[in-house]
């Protein structure tokens, strides 16, 4: 007799997986730590994100500021278990991270981007710097350096920390995530100047705030390219002019702070002789 | 030679062309009146239509000044204005006696930003071009600026682009002085600065931004740009490999180099007053820029 071939059935066969149910993060009432969000229309990378932001510290609350948001980005914030603050019309990333730094209970304030999953064990030791008295820990990333001209984002940046006398720094930033700062320096700072990251990065440290670039996430290469104009032919991020424009905010400030050369000498220079 | 010279790159509209090929004709120029003449080594013919004054300045350099001098002396200059200043060696007397040269002698140091603004505001001609008693530059070089200037450019610069480092290594007064240009707009000159020599400028340089506006170079150089005047970078003189190292002026940190920060943050400061503290990069709101910015 021949035997019936068996229709081969896969008995350890995993059960097909529905779409896993969000982690649901839980906001800690009295929050050590409070991570800020900004996003907008970022549903795609979101709940990584949140996933992430959940395992950073456990007396945590997440805030996600959805502005702008027509994809959901609220709800599935909301479904997610994060606090929630909408608004309508966008706001970008310096104003919403404003908005949420304002909401936030915590002492430590950690601020990351939406658009990008950066694992926890990445993230905590910004919240670590700050919770042993740093007051400013910043991403020691400080973009493309080696060849002759800069980008002018990173030229700029390199130029403040300079005329700060933080060349450590190099081109560290707090327009840069992830960073992390305590709630002394948010005080001290201002909620006004976080929203212009270099004039924030500016008062910190002519204020006498402890800040440090902590560790290093390459940002550079996980922030995708986007939303770029065209100009004679070339691409032109007006993102550029913003951040250039930010820094001669900051400048600015110094300027008012320290008299018209920033506290530098003039070697003597006789400068009666001319006229 | 001048003359005739002159007068032929007016008949061959050469003075259209661009730099090089203005130098490389009067080199030959040069070259064939030399072996007709039965010449040594003759002055270099331009075919400027303005006059051109030069300024050295000079503290303690009895040893390169004549060196400098005898290239100045092989350019159509209308005069060669040399700033002494501080000197107690043969500085003086280094300088030939000559109708074209002026001496101007100060006992105590002025500094070379000082310096030239004097030589500046002594100077006559439509060109002025300023060069170091400390180091020698060819002629050949030198000539360049002056054609930059006699072109309607306003502002002539030396491009140290090649002689830089990879920017992970450029000192803080490199970055400032790409910055500086940067923020007026121009980030094409790169870090090219007023601070260096040799360097050229035109009279309507001079009136616009104020012979004292060059005692902090970066400034005259800031006003200029944010008033719209002209600036180019034509030639590349190593002038990094040749200054002599002083004590003063090595590394970073010194003295020098803050004054030197301190002159950039003064010149943005200065041109803030008048464009607004962003300068050229208004742009869009924060809000619409995210809108911009985050439609894929």
């Amino acid at each position: 007799m021949v035997k019936k071939r068996k229709p081969r059935i896969r008995l350890n066969r995993k059960p097909i997986q529905r779409k896993p149910t969000l982690p649901r993060l839980v906001n800690h009432e009295d929050p050590m730590v409070s991570i800020i969000i900004p996003a907008m229309n970022e549903r795609a990378t979101l709940a990584g994100v949140l996933r992430e932001a959940g395992r950073v510290h456990p007396r945590s609350e997440t805030i996600v500021v959805a502005n702008g948001s027509t994809d959901g980005t609220a709800e599935l914030a909301k479904a997610s278990g994060a606090r929630v603050i909408r608004t309508p019309e966008p706001l970008g990333h310096d104003v919403g991270r404003r908005v949420g730094a304002e909401a936030a209970r915590g002492q430590v304030l950690l601020f990351i981007d939406a658009d990008m999953v950066i694992p926890a064990r990445e993230l905590r030791p910004y919240v670590k710097a700050v919770l042993a008295g740093v007051d400013v820990a910043l991403n020691g990333y400080s973009g493309p350096a080696d060849r002759k001209e800069a980008h002018p984002v990173v030229l700029a940046k390199h130029v403040l920390n300079g005329l700060l006398h933080r060349s450590d720094l190099r081109g560290a930033s707090l327009t840069a995530v992830p960073h992390a700062m305590s709630r002394k320096g948010m005080e001290i700072i201002g909620l006004d100047a976080l929203e212009v990251p270099p004039l924030a990065l500016a008062k910190a440290v002519r204020l006498g705030l402890n800040v440090q670039a902590v560790h290093t996430v390459p940002v550079g290469k996980l922030n995708p390219a986007r939303g770029r104009m065209q100009n004679k032919g070339k691409r032109v991020d007006p993102l550029t002019a913003l951040v250039a424009g930010d820094h001669l905010e900051a400048i600015h400030w110094l300027l008012r702070q320290q008299g018209p050369r920033g506290g530098y000498g003039d070697l003597g220079r006789q400068r009666g002789k001319v006229r | 030679m001048q003359v005739c010279f002159r007068e032929w790159a007016r008949a061959e509209r050469l003075d259209h062309k661009p730099i090089g090929t203005i130098l490389a004709a009067s080199l030959a120029y040069r070259r064939g009146y030399a072996a007709a003449a039965g010449l040594n080594t003759p002055w270099i013919p331009l075919p400027l239509s303005g006059s051109a004054s030069a300024i050295v300045t000079a503290s303690n350099e009895e040893k390169t000044l004549p060196a400098v001098v005898a290239e100045l002396r092989k350019l159509p200059l209308q005069e060669i204005i040399v700033v002494l200043n501080g000197c107690n060696d043969g500085s003086f007397t280094a300088v030939d006696r000559d109708p074209r040269i002026t001496r101007l002698s100060f006992p105590e140091r002025l500094g070379h930003d000082v310096g030239r603004a004097i030589g500046a505001a002594a100077a006559t001609g439509d060109i002025l071009l300023f060069t170091d008693g400390d180091l020698s530059v060819a002629a050949e070089d030198l000539a360049a600026f002056l054609i930059a200037i006699d072109q309607g450019e306003d502002l002539a610069l030396n491009d140290l682009s090649p002689y830089l480092p990879p920017f992970s290594q450029q000192d803080e007064v490199t970055r400032c002085k790409a910055f500086l240009n940067l923020a007026l707009g121009r980030p094409d000159l790169k870090a090219n600065s007023l601070t260096a020599v040799p360097n050229a400028l035109s009279r309507r340089f001079l009136r616009t931004v104020g012979t004292a506006a060059l005692i902090v170079p970066p400034k005259a150089q800031a006003l200029a740009l944010a008033r719209g005047l002209k600036a180019v970078a034509p030639i590349s003189v190593d002038v990094i490999r040749k200054n002599r190292i002083r004590t003063s002026n090595s590394g970073t940190g010194n003295a020098v180099a803050q004054m030197i920060v301190g002159d950039h943050i003064e010149a943005l400061g200065e041109v803030m007053k008048t464009e607004g503290v962003r300068l050229r990069f208004t742009t869009l709101g924060r809000s619409e820029l995210a809108k911009m910015r985050n439609a894929r």
